[in-house]
């Protein structure tokens, strides 16, 4: 009952006409980003922040807003991987098993209609898990104490590692420069100038947006100038449309989907790419006798792009109710909350419940347009991929440019957003994971703070890190996240 | 196998460099027990410790880029991007720097030249007038 007293407060804010037209602007946008390859939603909401911050929107406007974009990619990535046979996401890679022959055979405008539906479904039952889940998980996290925020947070990094499919090593080594870049500035606690190596600009710390820009949309655009891009796309109409009688075959798999997309997203460090792997490989499985996966089944695009948009929507749980974000975009909108001195976690619920029940009450109108948008409109949007990239790629880095220079009036920053393109293209050539750093920037100032609080709270007894059962288990799931890769890489 | 082993290097540098700085860091008051050297200098360790491991167990080689020139290219016009914009202004500045860019990406000389003129004119008003954000005007009266 409370909870749908708190949703309707929710949907007071959302409903607002500039709260519903941002909402509309960032589906649009996020589906945009989503079908144009090499700007993902984690640059788009880097490129959108500093716009938010300079129109002074109200908090909870900006997180309709960024937030719609983020979901809304979701939907744009599956176009992109069914017609060009390359995901306009990474989270998309499975979709075009079988997107892309069903494309081939003409089917291209059924696969998207079918998966536009799971992308709705997957999100929509993601949203409404998260309505009820978000306060009793907050609940539970606001009997934490510091040092058990200090094994959370290092329980959600060490997962960087176990995940994904990425060299352990090279991913906390990531996460451990993330934080280092954090710490850059003058310490709050003492005083005391770390790292800046006696650079003026340097002592106020590393601005969030400029971190987020260089690696995710510079570097990107550096990795994109040095291939030739070949591919044709598929045309979208001809062929048979997608029946009534093929979307209840479908829905089994989106049900299935939905649930581990949410339960994939809600861990911290498995993202969207996990969940819709997963999905895709549960349903290859369950249908061994009557599918005809990887050339052309309904069920092999729905079910990943299902469980992407749930994963999507799950991943943004424990960023609301814990403030740990769980994958690279969540924590740009974390960084975006803190920007606008929101401390996400669980007083956000009680504190600013116009910031948490009118972003959760707007994710079920965006979904809405969402569907609205993508099953007729879908066309125009495909029609982005024919852009050629000299039209795309200048406008992108000048908007780069542009947003960086409005956040802080400086050609130092630019400089700085460059070198940090230049490192995020060159980690990406040695496949080492970006989203580490990002996640060890939002989430190492945090981990330093809760550490330092517990030790002042014991007078700095060490032992007080595992004085409680949650740290302990917490602790002993760090240490398994931690051998784990190893134990793998044994086997394997 | 060599990259690897380098990129291991470079981590171990970078923890090391770290590490040595926060050791020597002059606290002139303690506010808490723990003070601002321990964190950092255990986050140093584990980086060094990733990158020793990185040295020991490489996994992975350096992709060579298709196409070699254009990366440098496109990191020296942003450059030249970053320090002309506030002596030249947005506008010639953002319009040379996004011709060269179209150039990067293989369009003919005119199509570069409109796409500079192009994204210089509807980034300037969109940034300029409809959301009133500050551009250096540089050489140009507006």
């Amino acid at each position: 009952m409370e909870t749908f007293v708190a949703l309707g407060g929710g949907f007071a804010v959302a409903l607002q006409p500039h709260n519903i037209a941002l909402a509309f602007i960032g589906c649009i946008v996020g589906t945009a980003i989503g079908v144009l390859p090499g700007i993902g939603p984690l640059n788009a909401i880097a490129l959108l922040l500093p716009f938010c911050l300079a129109l002074r929107l109200p908090p909870e406007s900006a997180l309709i807003l960024l937030a719609a974009v983020y979901y809304g990619s979701g939907y744009g990535g599956r176009i992109t991987a069914i017609l060009l046979n390359m995901p306009g996401e990474p989270s998309a890679v499975l979709t075009t098993l079988d997107g892309h022959p069903l494309a081939k055979q003409g089917r291209g405008g059924a696969a998207l209609a079918i998966t536009g539906i799971g992308s709705f479904i997957g999100a929509t039952l993601s949203v409404i898990a998260m309505t009820f889940l978000s306060v009793p998980l907050a609940r539970v996290a606001v009997a934490f104490s510091p040092a058990d925020y200090v094994a959370l947070i290092a329980f959600a990094l060490s997962l960087l590692g176990a995940v994904g499919g990425v060299s352990a090593p090279k991913a906390w080594a990531a996460g451990c420069l993330g934080i280092m870049l954090a710490l850059i500035g003058i310490d709050s606690g003492t005083g005391v100038e770390r790292f800046t190596m006696g650079s003026f600009e340097l002592l106020g710390g590393i601005d969030f947006t400029i971190l987020a820009i260089g690696l995710f949309a510079i570097g990107e655009i550096l990795l994109l100038i040095e291939t030739r891009l070949r591919a044709q796309a598929e045309a979208l109409h001809g062929g048979q449309r997608l029946t009534f009688s093929e979307v209840i075959f479908c829905i089994p798999a989106m049900l299935r989907a939905s649930s581990i997309g949410f339960v994939i997203g809600v861990l911290p460090g498995a993202g969207a790419s996990v969940a819709s792997a997963l999905s895709y490989t549960t349903e290859k499985r369950l249908n061994e006798s009557n599918g005809k996966f990887g050339q052309g089944d309904l069920r092999g695009v729905a079910a990943p792009e299902t469980a992407d948009n749930a994963a999507q929507i799950g991943n943004m749980v424990p960023m609301l109710s814990l403030g740990i974000p769980g994958s690279g975009t969540t924590a740009v909108l974390l960084g975006a909350l803190l920007m606008y001195n929101i401390t996400p976690g669980p007083l956000l619920f009680e504190q600013r419940p116009e910031v948490a029940w009118g972003l959760i009450a707007s994710m079920y109108i965006g979904n809405c347009m969402l569907l609205l948008l993508n099953l007729p409109l879908v066309g125009i949007f495909a029609r982005l991929l024919t852009v050629p990239a000299w039209v795309l790629y200048p406008g992108v880095l000048a908007l780069s440019f542009a947003g960086v220079y409005a956040v802080s009036n400086s050609a130092f920053d630019l400089l700085l957003a460059i070198g940090f393109g230049v490192m995020g293209w060159l980690f990406r050539k040695m496949d080492i994971p970006l989203v580490p750093i990002i996640l060890g920037f939002v989430l190492g100032r945090m981990l330093e703070d809760n550490l330092r609080r517990a030790m002042s709270l014991s007078g700095g007894e060490v032992s007080a890190l595992v004085a409680s059962p949650v740290s302990i288990i917490l602790w002993v799931m760090t240490l398994a996240a931690v051998v784990w890769p190893f134990l793998r890489f044994k086997r394997g | 196998m060599i990259a690897d082993r380098l990129l291991g290097l470079a981590f171990i540098g970078i923890a090391c460099a770290a590490g040595f700085s926060a050791w020597n860091l002059v606290v002139p008051f303690a506010a808490d027990p723990l003070g601002p050297s321990p964190f950092p200098i255990t986050i140093a360790l584990v980086m060094g410790l990733c990158g020793a491991i990185l040295v020991v167990q490489p996994v992975h080689g350096f992709e060579r880029p298709e196409r070699l020139a254009a990366p440098p290219m496109l990191v020296l016009a942003m450059v030249l991007y970053a320090l002309s914009l506030v002596p030249l202004g947005f506008m010639p500045a953002t319009a040379l720097m996004a011709a060269a860019v179209a150039l990067l990406f293989s369009a003919k000389p005119a199509q570069a030249a409109v796409v500079g003129i192009a994204t210089a004119l509807v980034l300037w008003g969109l940034f300029d007038k409809l959301l009133d954000l500050p551009l250096p005007k540089g050489i140009l009266p507006f």
